[in-house]
């Protein structure tokens, strides 16, 4: 266990050489993952037209929510952690890993951090753009964002969006292709997650629905937190079903992944 | 020199190809119908959300806006069916230098890589899309007239020609940035722009996207075709920018593909 853990420093540089090798790759991504923001911004400007609030939202506040999904986004979205999973498995490429005294998931986690770190990175600069531009227009409400609810449910939305991936991403041991399967649980997380619109937008049973899912936890609940919208109250209980969620997913990863290993056919040299 | 009749036919042969391959997998296929069609509930749930709140955004009712999301989407899935396969593996075919294959055949490249996928789920996903649309336009008490009606369908072939042209253009980035896998994200980020009504943008942001990226009249004019009648100059405007998006990105691709460089030895 503790060559393992000696081992993940080295896994986590390695991962962040690869992501880094591809820099205007991320570049890009980070660029057109503003784009939705800019979009936001016009199509809510004309709802707004003639109205103080929508729901409870003012229009500044709810560019904040959205400003903030960018961040939240950046923090905690897997990249294309899925489908390298997914290869590694399908490929035969497991066979070099599961030969080193290192635990699959320690291993994707490390991963998973040097991708969200090389993310950052490229991300910073043009969100920074980003928010400077549309605070020019818009009166964003960013100096009162809460950090200290904030940080504690974006860690919690990156453990539970990692250990959904993982889960989706072993299913590979079974299917042959889950490019369908991950890109209709994409869906969910949009519609669901309050990635399209806040969740408090919905009619009360929907809402109340809505947070009894997992998917809520990865973009509502952290954006949420960190605009400063949800009461304490509901914020601890808030924090308890997310990281409630990503223990069960991460429990059935372990499952997923010893039934997987017993079906799996190292093929090759 | 290949005719254009050389062509059509090359491309009922690829069609053929590429429909017996899909249907091998049939479980795969009704797969992608469920994804597709759960993104545009997606979109639908979010016209139904602001709709809760709005009487109307920037002139345009809940129900004219199903018929735009819906046009919006016909368009969209018949590029994914046709079109969109076959682009998305250019980034694939120059970084492996499988591109060789496709420059070694007697016909013109753009036209081999546009053209060499096809995906059937998506055709079925427009048929829905179509179907929202019609019971939209019923809501409305609106029976399209027959010239209203073709100007309808030689606009969502433009504005396919206007999806064709921005994600050739992003795909061609490929020549200059080894991994480009991120264009497709970008198409579809850049794509949301197109379910906008024209009228909720102002300044900047409509005339670049009108004039310079026409996404906002690739749903929107084929829309208020069937909404408000035949408007000649909106429809003029679609044909001639997608046309010019069409050349500026076939001239962006024939640049890069003077880069690649052959893998073979």
């Amino acid at each position: 266990m503790t060559a393992s853990l000696v081992a993940l420093p080295t896994v986590f540089s390695i991962g962040l050489q690869r992501q880094l090798a591809y820099r205007w790759n991320y570049l890009l991504r980070a660029l057109f993952s503003a784009m939705p923001l800019l979009v936001s911004w016009v199509f809510w400007k004309a709802v707004f037209q003639g109205k103080e609030t929508v729901g409870s939202y003012t229009l500044a506040g709810l560019l904040t929510y959205y400003a903030v999904l960018l961040v939240v986004e950046a923090v905690s979205s897997p990249a294309d952690d899925d489908f390298q999973i997914s290869r590694e498995i399908r490929e035969g490429m497991l066979n070099s890993i599961l030969l080193r005294p290192l635990p699959y998931g320690l291993y994707r986690g490390a991963l998973f951090l040097a991708g969200r770190c090389a993310y950052l990175t490229a991300a910073v600069l043009p969100v920074a753009l980003c928010f400077f531009l549309l605070s020019r227009v818009v009166p964003l409400e960013l100096h009162s964002l809460d950090w200290i609810h904030g940080i504690p449910a974006l860690i919690g939305s990156a453990l539970l969006q990692f250990s959904l991936t993982l889960c989706l991403s072993l299913v590979s041991f079974w299917l042959l292709d889950i490019s369908a399967l991950i890109f209709l649980v994409y869906s969910l997380e949009f519609l669901a997650g309050g990635h399209v619109f806040p969740l408090d937008l919905l009619p009360a049973p929907l809402f109340t629905a809505a947070r009894i899912l997992p998917f809520a936890y990865e973009y509502w609940f952290p954006a949420a937190s960190l605009c400063g919208t949800i009461p304490r109250e509901a914020w601890m209980a808030g924090l308890g079903m997310q990281f409630g969620w990503a223990g069960f997913f991460l429990l059935f990863a372990a499952f997923l992944w010893k039934a997987g290993l017993r079906k799996y056919t190292a093929a090759g040299g | 020199m290949a005719t254009p009749f050389h062509l059509v036919r090359l491309w009922l042969i690829q069609l053929r190809y590429a429909a017996s391959r899909e249907l091998a997998f049939r479980a795969n296929f009704f797969a992608w119908v469920v994804v597709e069609l759960a993104w545009f509930v997606l979109q639908l749930a979010f016209v139904g959300v602001v709709y809760q709140h709005v009487e109307s955004v920037a002139g345009w009712s809940r129900q004219e806006m199903i018929v735009l999301v819906a046009t919006n989407q016909l368009i969209q899935q018949i590029f994914t069916a046709f079109l969109m396969p076959g682009l998305v593996k250019l980034p694939e075919l120059v970084r492996e230098g499988k591109l060789d294959f496709v420059l070694l055949k007697p016909a013109p490249p753009q036209f081999l890589v546009s053209t060499s996928h096809l995906e059937i789920g998506p055709l079925a996903n427009a048929a829905i899309a179509a179907v929202v649309g019609i019971l939209a336009l019923h809501d409305l008490h609106i029976t399209p007239t027959l010239p209203s009606l073709l100007a309808y369908l030689l606009l969502v072939l433009a504005g396919l020609l206007t999806h064709y042209a921005l994600l050739l253009g992003l795909v061609s980035l490929t020549f200059w940035i080894i991994q480009a896998e991120s264009v497709l994200l970008g198409y579809y980020s850049i794509f949301q722009v197109a379910r906008l009504p024209r009228e909720a943008a102002t300044g900047w942001f409509r005339i670049l996207f009108t004039l310079v990226l026409p996404l906002l009249l690739v749903a929107n004019i084929p829309a208020a075709t069937l909404i408000r009648g035949l408007q000649p100059s909106s429809i003029l405007l679609l044909l001639v920018t997608c046309l010019t998006a069409a050349f500026a990105s076939s001239f962006f691709f024939h640049l890069g593909l003077r880069r690649y460089q052959s893998a073979s030895s």
